[in-house]
């Protein structure tokens, strides 16, 4: 029987970033973007599973599509006990989503001061390049500082979405099996 | 008085809401500290220990590994919804070692008793024992 481990995972960000088209494309495969914009009012919950690879095990997400509007902060807040991991998703041609990044995951993190909480920092948009404000470069930095790992997506186009994904399933899943190393020590 | 959760006291686990196969709910019940039961993600986290016949319990003894607030529960019947409060705690948290908590109760009557982990000190929590110290109700 293959172990199933259960991932509560937070998506936030400034609105209008791409968060729910990032957790929609995620969730659907990659056979559905949303075209019209309906802005998340509280927190979408969405079930995914991930296969991890070189193991039969998987990882169940629970996706926390939050919204990113301030008027919703408190009622999106009640969502945040206990978080296994976290995205923060920015618009790579809005430098405010961008700046922001630091304030959302801060405030996650001091929720959660006693958790090691795996990160991902999420460049969307990259479909625009024209329009792009922020470089990879900055974005590598600040993902870098927080201790996040960085990555570039574009929802629209379909493009590297499910990449941080795997990537904090793969997380989650090295971390229990540290944990599972370190209880098997302790009697 | 003796250990009525012990496998080998024909107790066996009638719900638990993780289960690596490598590290089972079995594993709290069989006697050994070095065996454990880990949870797989996420809170709460359950799990109902169902004993041979009807027991008089008093006592309850845990060996657990990062668990922060639990609620035991206990039922006198067989109906899974049907579960009383005995009591609710934050357990201490102690870095590389286990958690010995003593949870006494005024003499219950019980067929299973539900620990309820409502929240860990980490993502995943490990609950090598459970001693329930009672005798069967004549």
């Amino acid at each position: 029987m293959p172990t199933i481990l259960r991932c509560k995972c937070l998506i936030v960000g400034d609105s209008t970033v791409g968060k729910s088209s990032i957790t929609q494309v995620f969730h659907s495969d990659s056979s559905h973007f949303p075209k019209n914009y309906t802005m998340t009012q509280g927190v979408e919950l969405l079930v995914k599973p991930v296969n991890i690879p070189e193991s039969s095990d998987s990882v169940e997400f629970y996706l926390y599509d939050c919204a990113g509007r301030d008027t919703f902060i408190d009622i999106v807040q009640k969502f945040w006990d206990h978080p296994s991991v976290v995205m923060v998703v920015y618009d790579c041609t809005n430098e405010n989503s961008f700046s922001n990044c630091t304030k959302w995951l801060e405030k996650i993190r001091s929720q959660n001061s006693h958790l090691k909480i795996p990160g991902a920092l999420v460049a969307n948009k990259i479909d625009l390049e024209q329009r792009r404000m922020i470089s990879p470069k900055q974005g590598r930095e600040l993902a870098q500082s927080h201790k996040l790992e960085y990555f570039e997506c574009s929802a629209k186009e379909m493009q590297h979405v499910d990449v941080p994904f795997f990537f904090l399933a793969n997380e989650f899943h090295k971390l229990y099996q540290e944990r599972v190393e370190l209880f098997s020590t302790l009697a | 008085m003796f250990d009525v959760a012990l496998a080998s006291a024909d107790a066996h686990i009638a719900l638990a809401t993780s289960s690596d196969e490598k590290h089972p709910p079995e594993h709290m019940i069989d006697g050994n500290a070095e065996t454990f039961w880990s949870t797989t993600g996420m809170f709460p986290q359950e799990v109902v220990i169902r004993f041979q016949s009807l027991m008089k319990i008093n006592n309850v003894h845990i060996c657990s590994y990062n668990v922060k607030r639990i609620r035991l529960e206990s039922s006198e019947g067989t109906d899974i919804n049907k579960f009383d409060m005995l009591a609710e705690k934050i357990f201490e948290e102690i870095d590389s070692q286990l958690q010995q908590e003593e949870i006494q109760i005024e003499e219950k009557r019980a067929q299973s008793i539900r620990l309820v982990i409502e929240s860990g000190y980490d993502h995943f929590i490990s609950i090598h024992k459970v001693v329930v110290s009672g005798q069967a109700v004549h």
